[in-house]
């Protein structure tokens, strides 16, 4: 038994996939890394970090989407996640992405949230998507350019402060999400 | 929302036990934002309370078991939550318990908790059972005592400022003397003649 109902998603290099046991640890390395994860929201310890991943299994399960774990098609590794996050107090669906350790510069968040995109536009009928970058995160900012987002405004985030929220281009304005070109270029 | 179609449902004599839904949600995060909480990690605002209602979610599928919401068998209305927690940081297996506030004192803690303890214990085959109680928290240290528990002051805490109070064994927990004793007082709440007076009690 799978532990939510999301759906298994594919790209030239990745498969999007609901979260599973063997994701946890990884999850939980990535929260701990207080730089890594600065602009996503470390966790204070394992107990905090274990709950994230608990708790987005249940963001599944409330909505009907959350974050995807983005799983590499060659080598079966968890490579980070992507998806759409929409808690309460959220100012609207977020599209989000992380990448981990050992998988940035290799255009894998583009592909990653580019078909995460694509899924919330055609198959959730989402009409728009933010989303919320920390200032200062300038590979974050990078990538939510090259996806075709532009800044819009700052606001108070009720989890991370002051934030900045970036809007995605509609549906029907947006590529496919598969990288036009096939290359593999880093994103910042 | 997508239900658990493997959360088993529990009835008692007057409650029933189900899986959280989102339905459930407005009560839980009422709870969480009053004083009644403070014990639990509260008040919480509203962002901090859905991802703990998510994370009551998600600890179902990861842990396969986890909190029943407590319903009245008659009007289908909340009245808290009680069964199995035991996130990464826990040292042991938890049996924990949440009334909402205007529902104390009618022995529904009582009730859901004895029963979600047999239930981990005959069907789940759990050996052991702890709870984590602050010790300003007189009213949770009190139903613990009503449900056999005694204080181990030799378990492991979550952090330090907690106090382990230890379940009765499955053997202990299935004997009559205890069984009947919880099972009495149960019967006393739902007998309008006898309803305890005098304690704001769970």
């Amino acid at each position: 038994m799978t532990l939510t109902q999301a759906p298994e998603l594919e790209t030239p290099r990745l498969i999007l996939r609901g979260p599973e046991p063997q994701d946890i640890e990884p999850m939980i390395e990535f929260l701990l890394d207080k730089d890594r994860a600065g602009g996503f929201g470390a966790a204070a310890n394992r107990g905090e970090a274990w709950r994230w991943f608990v708790l987005n299994v249940g963001h599944w399960h409330i909505h009907g989407y959350g974050y995807f774990t983005i799983e590499m098609k060659d080598t079966g590794k968890t490579a980070g996640i992507t998806g759409i996050w929409n808690p309460e107090g959220w100012p609207e669906p977020e599209l989000g992405w992380v990448v981990f350790d050992g998988f940035e510069g290799k255009g894998i968040a583009y592909e990653a949230a580019a078909r995460a995109r694509r899924y919330a536009y055609e198959d959730l009928s989402f009409d728009t998507l933010t989303s919320n970058i920390v200032p200062g995160n300038s590979r974050s900012i990078a990538l939510a350019e090259r996806l075709g987002a532009s800044f819009e405004r700052e606001y108070e985030n009720i989890h991370m402060g002051h934030d900045l929220l970036y809007r995605h281009p509609g549906p029907d304005t947006t590529p496919d999400g598969d990288d036009d070109d096939g290359s593999v270029e880093a994103y910042a | 929302m997508t239900t658990y179609p493997d959360i088993p449902v529990i009835e008692t004599r007057r409650l029933v036990l189900r899986g959280p839904e989102v339905g459930d949600y407005p009560d839980f995060k009422a709870t969480f934002a009053s004083y009644r909480s403070r014990f639990m990690g509260g008040p919480l605002n509203g962002y901090e309370a859905w991802m703990l209602y998510a994370a009551e979610i998600g600890h179902w599928a990861v842990r396969g078991f986890g909190m029943w919401m407590i319903h009245d068998k008659e009007t289908d209305e909340t009245y808290g939550m009680a069964g199995g927690w035991f996130p990464a940081k826990w040292p042991e297996r938890e049996i924990a318990w949440i009334i909402w506030p205007d529902k104390a004192g009618k022995g529904y803690a009582l009730e859901a908790t004895h029963a979600v303890r047999r239930h981990f214990y005959e069907r789940q085959g759990w050996e052991a059972a702890v709870s984590y109680i602050d010790p300003k928290n007189l009213d949770s240290i009190r139903l613990a005592e009503r449900l056999g528990c005694t204080k181990d002051h030799d378990a492991a805490t979550i952090d330090g400022s907690d106090a382990v109070y230890r379940h009765p064994a499955p053997s202990a927990a299935a004997s009559g003397q205890l069984r009947d004793g919880i099972e009495l007082e149960i019967d006393h709440y739902c007998d309008p003649m006898f309803k305890p007076k005098g304690m704001p009690i769970d």
